[in-house]
């Protein structure tokens, strides 16, 4: 188990180096001058050629580059060109509510998709699978902003029973729960169809299966058959999913905290490419794919809980 | 067990968030800092009023100087020295009394070469600023600036605490801010929210002010909300109780609404506009930059596009705005295609067979640099049909806001849509004007000896009548010249909860709420 877990984080060097590399070419290559940007545009060419010179953006790339890659091994991501705060300082501050909403989103949708989609293998054909399906194609059909908007305009519109504005503090308290939630569900919403399809369809592989018939010879109850024998196997691709679809919700929380002005790393990331914040955005991109790579561990860890043949 | 549970689904679903006195203001972008001398940023102005003061204020009228920080001036007969009488009860938020050298230092500062200020020239050529008493400050001037007090009601010349500046170091509007406003920092997280609470020893409003100080308000929030249908239901929903960021197509929605009002401002003092890069051959010709100003119907878009909402311009300036030349407004240029067609006619402009105009091998097919977004998305688009009427094949290409100002400095396109905040014709004229000040903000390349040599009468004039006749002057020469194709001038529009006493909108800057010292609740 250690090896792999070394194994893995050895693998991540590169890549992360690789993510580095992308993040700053990214950003050299797109047109914006971060200069001109914060002059603004009343600016006189002095005043932007002044900024240029203090942001070290007249140096060869090559040059920025070898600097960039000196100051984040040594944990200096610099400074934020918008807000002149620490990268490190900002990103901090966004990493809680990302994983707050992360954690509330994931709470919720993945054991209800994973019931949604045993109930649906249970009574294959029946009502009552056809319309966990319909539901869980809407889910996997419909766009996440029309998700938010359509939880904005009923939940907090019409029936004003929730906020939709923000986070209200940590996700303990009161008022944090009730400004997370219609984020969280919004979100969530995107994440129970593809789960409920995997878990009925494995389900449904798993129940086919010899030691299934054996559990039933044995006597036992159809419910212990499938939650005991059945689940537990089914789960295994549920978890891959699960890992590949993290990335999904790395992408809709970028949409969600933009909608509902919630303060996470996605809104962060936007906010500094749009604004050619060049070391928030390379610094917003390493920790996002270092999420990513971190996901994509812990997916292989259950693995090997889930299935002992992977320990082997 | 289950009372618990009940009592926690009770508070998560009771829906009043407004508490006494406390309000969330929304808005849609954040500033990059709150230091008063390093960020031309409207979102900073709107807060910096907020936390601090300035030497003189600016009334709602948009003319009228008023006493600040400063209770009295006077101006020496060459103009050059003006003389502070400071308020004697003035505390900075930590409660340490404000002195003239608090004054001085903040001078000082905004004009120093270290400071890097993009907005340094708005405080004229200072020659010294001294503290000739505990309570009286000299600005000596090496040339008259007639602009200067107008200047000084900017939050630009908001008053700082060195000790907080030199404390704070690079952090100084980032993590702290301790002014003399009527509001005090509490905490800034960037492009989320700032909040500010309430000052309680503030006393010193401007006199235009119904309540002087302290604020009635003990605490506010600026909450940014990037995306224009949520601040409408917030403000609808009383998740904010005030917003200027509610797009038009909102109003009528929010007008019905029985918990919001909408108050408008009759002053505009932000005006959009196209400029033309002059020495471009597709719009070099005067009177092609005349025919397409007589070509597009500013009424009908600022009907069809806006709502009603905007005031459709035929001038460069508002024409409520200190120092506008009246003489001009029968001169201005409304819309007439069919003279627009005979100018172009005349002046040898002949259709090719696509209908496209042509003289000498030029092609009247102007590219037009705009930002990307939905308002100068439909401007454009509308300008560009306006234009086919008359034979000019309009070219629009719009950029993304991050490119749009590295594309804007560059000498590559023949018109340009842009909008501006000002507080007076002269502010207005010598940004856009001055020939030094190409390529930007000067992005027409308008290099004209006449106009420099009475942008500098009009800003070192020592009387008013002076002033508005060199500005006037500038006015009459660059309307004639058509440097410009005005579109029109948009309004302070505040969308506020009724629960609030109606606010007086303000203009100044864009920051419709100036000092907060309006906002309370009703009885």
């Amino acid at each position: 188990m250690m090896t792999q877990v070394l194994n893995r984080l050895i693998i991540s060097i590169p890549v992360l180096f690789g993510v580095l590399l992308l993040g700053f070419c990214l950003l050299i290559l797109v047109p914006g001058d971060p200069a001109i940007v914060l002059a603004g545009p009343t600016a006189t060419p002095e005043v932007v050629e002044a900024i240029r010179q203090e942001m070290g953006l007249d140096e060869p790339v090559l040059v920025q580059f070898l600097s960039y890659l000196g100051r984040v091994l040594q944990g200096d991501l610099g400074r934020s060109l918008i807000s002149n705060k620490t990268v490190v300082s900002e990103l901090g501050a966004a990493v809680v509510p990302t994983l707050e909403l992360m954690v509330a989103c994931l709470i919720w949708s993945i054991p209800l998709g994973i019931a949604l989609g045993t109930l649906a293998a249970v009574f294959r054909g029946r009502i009552i699978d056809r319309a966990i399906m319909a539901v869980s194609v809407a889910g996997v059909s419909l766009p996440i902003f029309f998700i938010c908007l359509m939880m904005i305009h009923f939940v907090g519109v019409q029936w004003r029973l929730l906020p939709f504005i923000g986070r209200g503090g940590p996700l303990w308290t009161v008022e944090g729960l009730r400004h997370i939630a219609l984020p969280a569900l919004s979100l969530g919403a995107i994440f129970i169809g593809p789960v409920a399809r995997m878990t009925r369809s494995s389900v449904l592989e798993v129940l086919k299966l010899d030691h299934v018939r054996t559990a039933r010879a044995k006597g036992l109850s159809e419910t212990q058959v499938i939650l005991r024998h059945g689940l537990r196997n089914a789960l295994i691709p549920v978890v891959t999913l699960v890992g590949l679809q993290a990335g999904y919700l790395v992408g809709g929380a970028v949409v969600t905290e933009s909608i509902f002005s919630y303060p996470g790393l996605g809104r962060l990331a936007v906010g500094a490419i749009l604004s050619s914040d060049f070391p928030l955005a390379q610094g917003a991109i390493l920790i996002l794919a270092l999420g990513f790579i971190l996901i994509n561990m812990v997916v292989d860890i259950l693995y090997a809980l889930l299935d002992p043949r992977v320990q082997a | 067990m289950k009372t618990k549970a009940l009592t926690l689904a009770a508070l998560l679903l009771g829906t009043s968030l407004a508490q006494a006195q406390e309000i969330t203001i929304v808005r849609e972008v954040d500033s990059n800092n709150y230091d008063p001398h390093k960020t031309t940023s409207r979102a900073a102005s709107e807060v910096l009023f907020m936390l601090g003061d300035t030497l003189v204020s600016l009334a709602p009228d948009m003319q009228t100087i008023e006493p600040g920080i400063a209770e009295s001036w006077e101006v020496s007969e060459d103009g050059t020295t003006y003389t502070f009488q400071l308020r004697d009860d003035v505390a900075f938020c930590d409660g340490k009394p404000m002195t003239a050298d608090d004054v001085v230092y903040s001078m000082n500062r905004w004009t120093d070469p270290e400071t890097k200020s993009p907005v340094a020239w708005r405080a004229g050529e200072v020659e010294s600023v001294t503290a000739t008493g505990p309570h009286t400050v000299e600005y000596k001037l090496k040339a008259p600036f007639s602009e200067l007090l107008y200047q000084l009601t900017q939050s630009f010349g908001t008053i700082v605490d060195q000790a907080n500046v030199e404390a704070l170091g690079d952090d100084f509007g980032v993590s702290g801010f301790n002014g003399t406003g009527p509001f005090c920092w509490v905490e800034w997280t960037p492009r989320d929210k700032m909040i500010v609470e309430r000052h309680e020893a503030y006393t010193w409003g401007a006199p235009f002010h119904e309540n002087t100080g302290p604020a009635s308000m003990q605490r506010v929030t600026w909450q940014i909300v990037p995306e224009e249908n949520t601040r409408t239901v917030a403000v609808l929903t009383g998740q904010s109780q005030i917003s200027q960021y509610v797009p038009y197509i909102a109003l009528e929605q929010l007008k019905s609404a029985p918990n919001v009002e909408v108050v408008q401002s009759d002053l505009a003092f932000w005006t959009y506009f196209m400029g033309f890069k002059i020495d471009k051959d597709t719009v070099s010709d005067p009177a092609v930059r005349r025919a397409i100003n007589l070509a597009v119907d500013q009424e009908a878009m600022a009907e069809d596009l806006f709502f009603g909402v905007v005031q459709p311009a035929y001038s460069y300036v508002s024409t409520e705005a200190l120092d506008w030349n009246s003489d001009l407004d029968a001169q201005l240029l409304g819309y007439d295609p069919e003279q627009a067609n005979a100018l172009l006619d005349e002046a040898g402009w002949t259709r090719g067979d696509d209908g496209v105009r042509e003289k000498d091998g030029v092609r009247l097919a102007p590219t037009a640099y705009v930002f990307a977004g939905s308002t100068w998305g439909k401007i454009s688009e509308a300008v560009q049909a306006y234009l086919r009427e008359i034979g000019v094949d309009l070219q629009i290409q719009a950029f993304d806001a991050t490119v749009a100002w590295g594309k804007l400095a560059t000498q590559e396109f023949d018109m340009f849509g842009m909008s501006y905040p000002y507080v007076s014709s002269g502010d207005a004229l010598n940004l856009y004007f001055r020939s030094q000040n190409m390529p930007t903000p000067n992005r027409m390349n308008w290099n004209d000896a006449r106009t420099d040599e009475l942008l500098l009468a009009g800003s070192t004039a020592i009387t008013d009548e002076e002033r508005a006749d060199s500005y006037g002057q500038v006015l009459e020469i660059v309307h004639e010249a058509a440097v410009w194709l005005p579109l029109y001038h948009e309004p302070m529009v505040i969308a506020q909860s009724t629960d609030l006493e109606t606010v007086v909108p303000h203009n100044i800057y864009g920051a419709g709420l100036y000092k907060g010292l309006d906002l309370k609740f009703r009885d």
